[in-house]
């Protein structure tokens, strides 16, 4: 083979995306379950105070990145292979607003979070 | 005996500008497989119908057809078996160029078998002067004898859109069968075969749709080996950047 | 002269396999819904207990709700098929022995169980 073969970028989104998709597995049932669905229905009490103070902790960050961060990366990656399959071209200007988007969640989530733990 | 309808995806390049679809009536009793029906067309009913095939026993590999739009070895399925769905359409393998009738080129799929050095790389090339025996425990054997079944049929490129998507994509074949090599402990080549397996072409335009291995008539499961090659590409880019940063 | 045929954009449709390929790759579609709520409610979190409760309602909202239902569908659809292919990419040895794949599946199962356990214990202190 004379061609010469460039290593490809793939391993980090999809160390991204393998780690989003465990998160989305194993918490995000839960997450969804508790806070988009108990909540809103009431079967659960989270009041602003509450909400906050949890927010503030430590543990929050394990929120944060396994439901919002990582979950965001793996959305992206099968987003980004699944518009490939569908042939849309612009293939790299996908590349970059799927995990350009989810790096702007994931920033934002850990930014908000470290905010409110250090305040 | 029953006759079942048949019917062949048939493209001669000197009369057809594409393929058309032509219908034959075919007797059959419980043993007759896909492979006898299309020798019996051929004997009995049309001469110029062209088709691969050679052992009748699933080992050779020759006779993978489209069988009602699965990827299967014409010798390992049944009339019986289409009988109740009451049709049976045989097709050449898909993703790849027909060359007549249900005979593809299979040219795309063999470069990349010869690409990824299918065979034991020994790095220090002793030749026949050292006549080392090759010893392996049943242990170092169990790591890699799964991937090693392939019989080149190419059903799994049949299965695999992102082959079909961009025939450059390694595939799943041959990257099963670096992964059997990389895994055996005789070798040493894994050196040799990871830039291919870790570019885009290689493991990475994989997404794991898995119809691969449902296909595979060896169970091999070349999507499992596809995703542990895609573990080892991983590492293999960690180590990299430990190696340049010394 | 051979003949080739391009896949079209609709080739998963030609097969269950891919079809199901496809609905496990939309799975992220409701979890991105999802997603932006949570954003949305850290968001609201941080700009004063009016904008929590609004967030709170807009929560309830039947089409929000029932989009968080399909989210929560889809995460152990997502679940259901990830797991099952844990033990083929990272298959693992105990003593020079495979550990046995329904073995892996089921310890992932109880993780989302456990998951549970420990959200209701949170919020209900339960157990």
């Amino acid at each position: 083979m004379s061609k010469t073969v460039k290593r490809s970028d793939e391993p980090i989104w999809w160390g991204l995306f393998s780690g989003g998709g465990v998160c989305f597995a194993v918490f995000v049932p839960a997450a969804v379950f508790f806070l988009a669905l108990a909540l809103p229905l009431g079967w659960i009490e989270l009041s602003h105070a509450q909400a906050v103070k949890a927010f503030g902790s430590i543990f929050a960050v394990v929120f944060v990145g396994a439901v919002i961060a990582l979950p965001a990366f793996h959305a992206a990656h099968r987003i980004r292979h699944g518009l490939y399959d569908l042939k849309c071209r612009s293939r790299s200007l996908i590349k970059w607003l799927a995990y350009g988007l989810a790096f702007a969640a994931s920033v934002y989530a850990m930014g908000s979070w470290l905010i409110s733990f250090l305040l | 005996m029953k006759t079942m309808e048949v019917r062949i995806q048939r493209y001669l390049p000197e009369q057809h500008s594409e393929p058309v679809v032509e219908s034959y009536q075919v007797p059959f009793d419980d043993s007759t497989s896909v492979l006898d029906a299309l020798n019996s067309i051929k004997e009995e009913q049309d001469s110029s119908l062209s088709y691969r095939w050679s052992c009748r026993m699933a080992i050779c590999g020759s006779c993978g057809f489209m069988i009602n739009g699965e990827p299967k070895l014409g010798c390992k399925v049944f009339l019986r078996d289409y009988a109740a769905a009451g049709t049976l359409l045989i097709e050449p393998l898909a993703h790849f160029p027909v060359e007549r009738d249900l005979i593809v080129d299979l040219e795309q799929f063999m470069q990349h078998l010869d690409a990824i050095q299918p065979y034991i790389i020994k790095e220090q090339a002793n030749g026949v002067s050292e006549m080392t025996p090759h010893k392996q425990t049943p242990a170092q054997m169990d790591k890699y004898q799964q991937f090693s079944d392939c019989i080149n049929c190419g059903l799994c490129y049949a299965a695999c859109p992102q082959f079909g998507l961009n025939p450059e994509f390694i595939g799943p074949g041959a990257l099963a069968l670096a992964h059997r090599y990389n895994l055996d402990s005789r070798d040493e080549g894994r050196a040799e075969r990871m830039p291919l397996i870790g570019s885009e072409e290689g493991a990475w335009s994989c997404t794991f749709v898995g119809y691969c291995s449902e296909v595979c008539p060896q169970s091999v499961d070349p999507a499992a080996a596809v995703n542990q090659a895609k573990v080892l590409s991983a590492q293999d880019m960690v180590l990299q950047l430990f190696r340049r940063k010394k | 002269m051979t003949y080739k045929t391009e896949l079209g954009r609709t080739w998963w449709l030609k097969n269950s396999a891919f079809k199901a390929y496809m609905l496990r790759e939309a799975t992220v579609l409701p979890l991105v819904f999802f997603i932006l709520c949570m954003l949305a409610g850290i968001y609201s979190l941080t700009r004063g207990e009016a904008s929590w409760n609004s967030w709170v309602a807009v929560m309830g909202n039947p089409l929000v709700l029932a989009l968080n239902a399909l989210a929560l569908v889809a995460s152990l659809y997502h679940a259901a098929t990830f797991f099952v292919l844990f033990p083929r990419v990272m298959p693992i040895r105990l003593g020079g022995k495979k550990v046995p794949d329904n073995l892996i599946v089921a310890g992932q199962w109880a993780g989302v169980a456990g998951v549970f356990v420990l959200a209701a214990w949170i919020f209900w202190g339960v157990l």
